[in-house]
């Protein structure tokens, strides 16, 4: 029951890493055009759930934006239709940025408990040595 | 004295550190998690009380903190977790230490006759 503060804070970094490879696939796809009649990129947002017992944090799946996208006049892309539009993906570039921040400050507050648990456990080990 | 009110304590101490680190490791792995309330662990008072009765035996209490949550319902706050996880951490080597110096008394009144 005590000593699982690294195995929570690993997934902490876990549930945070996961949130952050969906934020760079956002934003590496927020100019990914596609002919109007098909599905836009969706946005990928990641749903976490507190985990019970013994504590730390589960990714609960991801939650997909919409396919309609904005319709974009572009007559000189080869994707246009007969009437010039391609198709993008509606992403927000500064909500994205805003959450990558968010998520790298978790992994760091992550990654700085995993630190300290391990000087609780060397303090630990050195009871009854002299 | 093997089962000093000394030794007693001290476990108590250890195991509620360890306790306050655990939930700390939970608050900040759920920072971001929609509706997360943290939690916080007592032990200190009762200790206090405990060992002012001649026993030192106490068990931590876990409960929700009520401060006010952020917008997403989330109210863990970084910068004093932060800070309890260093204060835990440093409590703990120093709970640590004292039981090792109780085990090395007890060494030396062993040896000597």
């Amino acid at each position: 029951m005590t000593f699982d503060a690294i195995g929570i804070a690993g997934s902490g970094l876990t549930a945070h890493r996961t949130w952050l490879d969906a934020l760079s696939d956002n934003i590496a796809n927020i100019n990914t055009a596609v002919a109007p009649g098909d599905d836009a990129f969706r946005q990928r947002y990641i749903a976490v759930e507190s985990a019970g017992d013994p504590g730390g944090v589960r990714v609960a799946g991801a939650v997909w934006g919409g396919a309609e996208g904005r319709l974009v006049h572009e007559p000189n892309n080869p994707l246009a239709d007969a009437d010039g539009y391609v198709r993008y993906p509606d992403i927000d570039l500064g909500e994205q940025m805003s959450h990558l921040i968010l998520a790298q400050r978790g992994y760091q507050a992550n990654a700085a408990v995993v630190d300290r648990a391990k000087a609780t456990y060397e303090a630990a080990l050195q009871i009854g040595r002299r | 004295m093997l089962e000093s009110v000394t030794t007693t304590a001290l476990t108590s101490a250890l195991s509620g550190l360890a306790e306050r680190q655990r939930a700390i490791a939970d608050n900040i792995a759920n920072v971001n998690t929609a509706g997360y309330r943290a939690k916080v662990v007592s032990f200190e008072n009762a200790l206090a009380r405990s060992v002012e009765r001649g026993d030192g035996a106490v068990t931590a209490t876990v409960r929700e903190s009520t401060a006010a949550t952020r917008l997403n319902g989330n109210n863990v706050n970084l910068d004093t977790e932060t800070l309890a996880n260093i204060e835990a951490v440093l409590r703990y080597q120093f709970a640590a230490q004292a039981v090792g110096g109780t085990f090395s008394s007890m060494q030396t009144a062993m040896r000597t006759s």
